[in-house]
């Protein structure tokens, strides 16, 4: 009885599995030893790849219904902003102060809302001073980045990438202080009128509480803090990264990235993304939307060329170790496995995924969170009824979801280029990963990613062996998700229909 | 207001409060008065809004005119985690436990504090034995029966001074019914229920008070003493069947008291 009940739960897995290995004694005698592990290898990176992206994108639609096409642009700002933290951070240390100074100001909103509910402003005007706090804060926020030249600090990374300048001889002067600290302040209020409108003077059907007023003072002060310190330290900070083991600062530019990511997504989440929960369809266009206009800001401050980051030195001395023991001496950019000469920078990627994979599998099965999101992904409703907040656990997720996309996009970036549209194909195999493996579930999202990896890297290897067109490959992914889900409608472990 | 004289003995007053679903204006009105301990029940044909009730005094369809005041806090408006939190336990209609959560993690989800379920553990599986034997298994291996006092065993985790209860017998095996019945009758002794029911022999046996909701309104409401003799009215809200259920139910209790 519990065999059949393991049996019942498990037969997609078990099927597949033993398909796969069936497959791999076909393959060793057919292709030959060196390219069957090629192949393999290969396929294993790029579904690495997948399902860094697939995994944000499953959570997101499992938990929220919400399909996120922004998802391919957040691959993508991930990456660009680990090539800035790594090839020269001035850029990011420039433009935190203003950041933090916004959101400081956002931050306020709780606190203004008990000042300004009795204000007696008609119902007519709420609206329409709303709107004119809004463009006011706009205005504000625009003359306080005015004059501030972004592109030349975007620059910094760019000209140490493309000359392979010392970038510490790039890091270009910057405003002095005494000029620059007017920029955060005027940012700051620029955040406090949003907040002043977000707080909707003379609305009195608002409820106003006291738990969230402590929580909105030590909110505050943290991010104000914050903004002070980034003030402070954006000139020295650049520089003690840039004189960092480089190494580290690879690992620091992928935390860094993730956050960054993780960020967007948390702002995304509350400003666009919420409103729209009850239209769908306007989420559809809402987040494209924002794919474009990313992708277009990117444009602007870095043109679209693409940039290859360089890798860490870790996998960047000359040479081929022989086996992976071998590599953690020489830290070549080459390892031998199984007699094929693979780039030891794609080990790692594969590395990160099994690693991200088995951070999300533990935190999905035995966090408190992870509880919530299973059970959420069924039933939101009972979920929000036992007393659990269950709009701040979808920031969170999403929040979560975006963070992961940014940290593939970062660990692509030193062996695909670093370009607007690099996110567009891995959005798409997202999407493919997904719907393979069920919406929502992140196993199903992980076997999709594996499937969809070999199938690209088999595609590949028989069109070059066989003279094919290379579209074979890509037209495999798209056959491989008609066949499943003729077979399973939602999905080879999909549990939401 | 009359509610004032009194404000301890109501544990939650809803007046005329009016819930819209998307364009359908569902309740029209409805009000009620809990008491503090024991099982008030609501009643009435399928669709007049039972359901509806409840999930507009919990905030998971927020009316938009009228007061909910929960232990003379009014609770109208604010947002269902809110709600639950300041000690509602709500059971859904059909079973909905978390099917691919265990039987522990369904109850675990429901802990408002640390340590919730343990400190309440013991008196769950008192009531619900059989809970104890299922712990660690999924909960789409539970029967339908099981399913049903996992549910209830979750609304009992943290530590609710009101219980929301939606048709706890829907679709159980007699014996299970008699098993629920027994479950709430304990229940009612520490907290209180309110109930809505369509199995008239239990809410007859259950409920001290009653309320009739007809077409969206509060239609009647009394003893349920008194409503198990009048055939008339339970027949004019409830249907034929109920009234027949009703009247065997009062003849035996006459015959009783007789003999």
């Amino acid at each position: 009885m519990k065999l059949k009940g393991f049996w019942r739960q498990n037969s997609t897995f078990v099927v597949l599995m033993v398909l796969l290995i069936l497959l791999i004694p076909l393959g060793w005698i057919t292709m030959g030893q060196k390219p069957f592990v090629r192949t393999v290898l290969s396929g294993l990176t790029l579904g690495a790849l997948y399902l860094m992206v697939a995994a944000g994108l499953t959570l997101i639609f499992g938990l929220m219904d919400v399909l996120n096409f922004a998802h391919g642009a957040m691959f993508m700002i991930g990456a660009y902003a680990g090539w800035q933290f790594y090839t020269n951070p001035t850029f990011l240390f420039g433009l935190a102060p203003l950041v933090f100074a916004l959101m400081t100001g956002l931050a306020a909103t709780p606190l203004l809302r008990p000042l300004v509910i009795g204000w007696p402003v008609p119902e007519e005007w709420q609206r329409r001073l709303r709107t004119f706090l809004i463009l006011l804060a706009i205005a504000v926020g625009v003359i306080g980045v005015l004059g501030l030249d972004l592109r030349d600090l975007a620059k910094t990374a760019m000209v140490s990438t493309m000359v392979a300048a010392n970038p510490l001889a790039e890091a270009t002067p910057q405003e002095p202080l005494a000029r620059f600290w007017l920029r955060p302040t005027l940012l700051l209020i620029a955040g406090l009128l949003m907040a002043l409108a977000q707080a909707r003077p003379g609305d009195q059907t608002q409820i106003v509480h006291r738990a969230e007023q402590r929580r909105g003072w030590i909110a505050l002060l943290a991010l104000l803090a914050l903004t002070v310190a980034a003030v402070l330290v954006r000139e020295p900070a650049a520089i003690v990264v840039l004189k960092m083991n480089a190494n580290w600062r690879f690992v620091l530019a992928l935390l860094v990235g993730m956050l960054i990511g993780g960020g967007i997504g948390a702002v995304m989440e509350t400003s666009l993304v919420r409103p729209l929960y009850v239209r769908p369809f306007y989420l559809v266009i809402a987040t494209s939307g924002l794919a474009f206009v990313l992708k277009e800001v990117v444009q602007f401050l870095w043109d679209p060329l693409p940039y290859q980051m360089e890798r860490p030195p870790l996998f960047a001395q000359p040479g081929k170790a022989d086996s992976i023991l071998d590599w953690f001496s020489a830290q070549t950019t080459t390892v031998d496995i199984l007699g094929v000469t693979f780039p030891s920078y794609r080990l790692f990627i594969i590395v990160l995924g099994i690693v991200m994979l088995l951070g999300l599998l533990g935190l999905m099965r035995y966090t408190r969170l992870g509880m919530i999101i299973r059970a959420g992904v069924q039933d939101r409703e009972m979920v929000e009824a036992l007393g659990i907040n269950v709009r701040r656990v979808f920031t969170l997720v999403f929040a979560m979801g975006v963070g992961l996309a940014a940290l593939g996009g970062i660990g692509a970036a030193p062996f695909i280029p670093v370009e607007p549209v690099m996110g567009d194909r891995f959005l798409m195999q997202g999407f493919i990963t997904v719907v393979l493996g069920g919406m929502g579930s992140v196993s199903g999202a992980a076997v999709g990613a594996l499937l969809l990896g070999l199938a690209r890297a088999f595609g590949d290897y028989l069109a070059l062996k066989f003279q094919l067109t290379p579209a074979i490959s890509e037209a495999s992914t798209v056959i491989i998700m008609a066949i499943v889900l003729l077979v399973r409608p939602s999905g080879l472990f999909g549990k939401k229909e | 207001m009359e509610m004032d004289q009194q404000p301890t003995t109501d544990i939650l007053t809803v007046e005329t409060i009016h819930t819209y679903i998307g364009q359908f204006h569902i309740l029209e009105g409805v009000s009620l008065r809990v008491r503090r301990g024991g099982v008030t029940v609501l009643l009435g044909r399928n669709g007049a809004g039972k359901t509806t009730t409840l999930k507009s005094i919990l905030g998971l369809t927020p009316p938009r005119q009228g007061q909910v005041i929960l232990d003379g806090q009014e609770i109208q408006g604010k947002r269902a985690f809110e709600i639950a939190g300041l000690g509602i336990g709500y059971v859904p209609e059909h079973r909905a436990i978390f099917r691919d959560l265990s039987v522990a993690e369904n109850l675990k989800i429901a802990e408002r504090r640390k340590g919730d379920l343990e400190r309440r553990a013991d008196f769950i599986f008192d009531l619900f034995p059989d809970l104890k034997r299922l712990y660690k298994l999924p909960g789409h291996h539970l029967s339908g029966g099981q399913q049903q006092m996992l549910a209830v065993a979750r609304a009992l985790v943290a530590d609710n001074k009101l219980l929301l209860i939606d048709e706890p017998s829907e679709g159980l095996a007699p014996v299970l019914i008699e098993q629920m019945m027994e479950a709430i009758r304990e229940l009612s002794a520490t907290t209180t229920v309110l109930l809505v029911e369509q199995n008239f022999i239990m809410a007859s046996q259950l409920g001290e008070h009653y309320y009739i909701i007809d077409d969206g309104r509060t239609a009647h409401d009394g003893a349920m003493a008194d409503l198990i003799h009048d055939t008339a009215l339970i027949r004019r809200y409830l249907g034929a069947s109920a009234a027949r259920v009703g009247g065997e139910f009062a003849a035996r209790s006459e015959q009783r008291r007789g003999g």
